[in-house]
């Protein structure tokens, strides 16, 4: 009696199992398997990498967990009294001090240029945005070469080097940036009823104190979106930092990985813990505002 | 001296000037005007000055005084045109004209198709959805070095390099491979490593115009017996042919005028050189800018071709 019973409870078990498991979730289940695992593993590869140690490195078969989490190639990126130092702090702080500006003034530019074109009537407008959109063409490496005999010729009249000029980099992501940013924005204007500004004109406020007073409030995810592009565009750039920094002490974090990992003594833990430190305030920052960015993404792609 | 009429006309001239569309469009340039000016500056002025460079002779020499330098005519075109490393010379050896051709298609109809799966996933309702939606973008919003030089470790030449390992382990591979100082590998790798990169780009797009199909379409073909490969072939995909082509041309385009991925991953070795590493070949390590300045004008041709084929063949069509 009992072991029927048993029985009978597995076979309805099973039952039930193929019922739920049909082909079509198999293939999904399989389907987002391959997909988490094949996005997932690099990331893991990477942070779990960065505590191996040299033995780990330079084992003849890959170690997939380190046997500890050592520190070891932090301390070789931050800590001044490590024979290899690597002065990696520095690199992060240049690194801030392009994108922060980048960011800051891409968002206030772009809000008054989409403010403008969504909201006012002026002659040239639709002209303003096609052209701004040419960007979107133009391959990053034609730019870079006017650009670099450009600023070599307005930097000896005027008196900068373009070398190793953080500002210098500062101008060309803005250029790459604002024609994105412009366009976010202006759509975002679009949608907002126009109403709620003219009661504010009505009530006597400026053009201005009604950007400030009403626009800004209300577009506060659109804005956070712009600021969240641009600061990631600038943070991961690669070509025109690589072209316009030759020192060290100025490098961005990308130029100071790929100096890292084109050393002559072979150390992919540290490029790992390079790697980490500069993916995870992006990643962060990606996933506490993944909704704002996302509508930014689709609008603009990462232009890359 | 001055006349009734002068004085009318100074007044017509300051209501003009202080009338509302007067004063509305003269706000709206002051707002527009530092964006345009960035744009022009740093944009739309040197790329016509880039066309400029490709007819002279610009080397570092002249460069501080790049306007002077002397006039040569096609003469760094021809120069592009004959390069080794231009030219196609053999099914062996493609030159990088041609490399770039078949790389940006390949890859970019792989990560358009990757895509189109990764969609297909996340159309469908499960626990965690959004969480998976965020992880899918990770590699798309990674710094483009980290996520190389983790590849370049993953495929390293050694046994301790995963993919190796992995095959040898499977008994796939009896000895390691160098798969990015493998002629032909490395075009592959190149190929699947912009496909991981990008397709979330390409993921986020169908998957908003999936999300926008009409579910009464699909229901009212199951009401008349529609297994899922019908629905999918007749209702999904021609819903979705007109952002598929928006996305292939836009991928298609920036992977075209891609430098970091090939750079970072191979170096432009191994045959996988494409024109905008030549591009800076020729400018940072020869110092020739006028030749740089040529091929990036021989890039942006070809680039236009491909815009000049979709919108003649596929918008137009789209039209009617």
């Amino acid at each position: 009696m009992d072991r029927k019973g048993n029985s009978e409870k597995k076979l309805d078990v099973f039952g039930h199992l193929t019922r739920w498991f049909t082909l079509p979730k198999f293939f999904f289940a399989a389907g987002l398997t391959f997909f988490l695992t094949g996005v997932l593993f690099p990331f893991y590869w990477m942070i779990t990498s960065s505590f191996k140690s040299y033995a780990e490195i330079g084992s003849r078969t890959p170690v997939y967990w380190p046997s500890s989490f050592r520190l070891e190639a932090y301390r070789e990126l931050f800590d001044p009294s490590h024979p290899e130092f690597w002065n990696f702090g520095q690199n992060l702080l240049n690194s801030f001090k392009v994108a922060a500006p980048t960011a800051i003034i891409a968002v206030v530019l772009s809000l008054l240029g989409a403010y403008a074109i969504a909201r006012l009537r002026f002659k040239g407008k639709e002209l303003l945005l096609n052209g701004v959109l040419l960007v979107y063409l133009f391959p990053a490496v034609l730019l870079m070469i006017p650009l670099f005999a450009m600023l070599t010729k307005v930097g000896r009249s005027v008196g900068f080097s373009v070398q190793d000029n953080l500002v210098v980099l500062i101008l060309t992501y803005l250029a790459q940036t604002l024609p994105v940013a412009l366009y976010m924005l202006t759509n975002y204007f679009k949608s907002i009823p126009a109403e709620i500004e003219q009661a504010g004109l009505i009530d006597g406020c400026s053009r201005l104190g009604v950007i400030w007073r009403i626009t800004i409030p209300l577009s506060i995810p659109a804005l956070t979106s712009v600021a969240m592009y641009t600061f990631m565009i600038a943070w991961n750039e690669f070509l025109y930092a690589l072209v316009f920094l030759n020192s060290p002490e100025v490098f961005t974090v990308p130029i100071k990985i790929n100096m890292i990992f084109n050393d002559p003594t072979p150390r992919p833990h540290v490029v790992m813990a390079a790697s980490t430190i500069t993916t995870i305030p992006v990643m962060i920052l990606f996933l506490t505002l993944q909704r704002f960015l996302e509508e930014g993404l689709t609008a603009g792609g990462v232009k890359g | 001296m001055a006349g009734p009429a002068n004085e009318d006309a100074r007044r017509y001239l300051f209501r003009r000037w202080n009338s509302i569309h007067a004063r509305e469009s003269r706000l709206a340039w002051a707002l527009t005007s530092p964006t345009a000016l960035i744009v022009f500056g740093l944009v739309i002025f040197p790329a016509f000055f880039s066309g400029w460079m490709s007819f002279h002779d610009v080397s570092l020499r002249n460069l501080s005084s790049v306007f002077s330098a002397p006039f040569v005519g096609f003469e760094n075109y021809v120069d592009v045109i004959n390069n080794w490393a231009f030219k196609f010379h053999s099914l062996r050896s493609w030159g990088a004209a041609i490399t770039s051709v078949v790389y940006s298609f390949v890859s970019t109809a792989l990560t358009v198709l990757v895509g189109l799966l990764a969609a297909l996933i996340l159309n469908r309702k499960f626990r965690a959805r959004g969480l998976a939606r965020a992880i899918f973008l990770f590699p798309y919003i990674a710094p483009i070095v980290s996520v190389a030089f983790v590849w370049r470790w993953l495929l390293s030449p050694r046994t301790s390099g995963v993919l190796n390992d992995l095959l040898i382990r499977m008994g796939a591979l009896s000895a390691p491979i160098s798969y990015i100082s493998t002629r032909g590998l490395a075009l592959i790798i190149v190929v699947a490593f912009t496909a991981w990169r990008y397709f979330p780009f390409a993921m986020l797009m169908l998957l908003a115009r999936l999300q926008a199909i009409d579910s009464t379409l699909y229901e009212s073909a199951a009401v008349d017996g529609a297994n899922g490969w019908q629905k999918f072939r007749y209702i999904t995909i021609p819903e979705l042919r007109y952002v598929l082509g928006a996305v292939f041309m836009l991928r298609l385009i920036w992977t075209f005028n891609k430098f970091d991925d090939i750079f970072l991953l191979t170096g432009g070795g191994y045959g996988t050189n494409v024109l905008p590493i030549l591009t800076y070949q020729f400018t940072f390590k020869s110092f020739d800018f006028g030749k740089g300045a040529a091929t990036a004008m021989i890039l942006l041709g070809i680039l236009l071709l491909f815009l000049l084929v979709y919108l003649l063949f596929f918008v137009r069509r789209g039209e009617t």
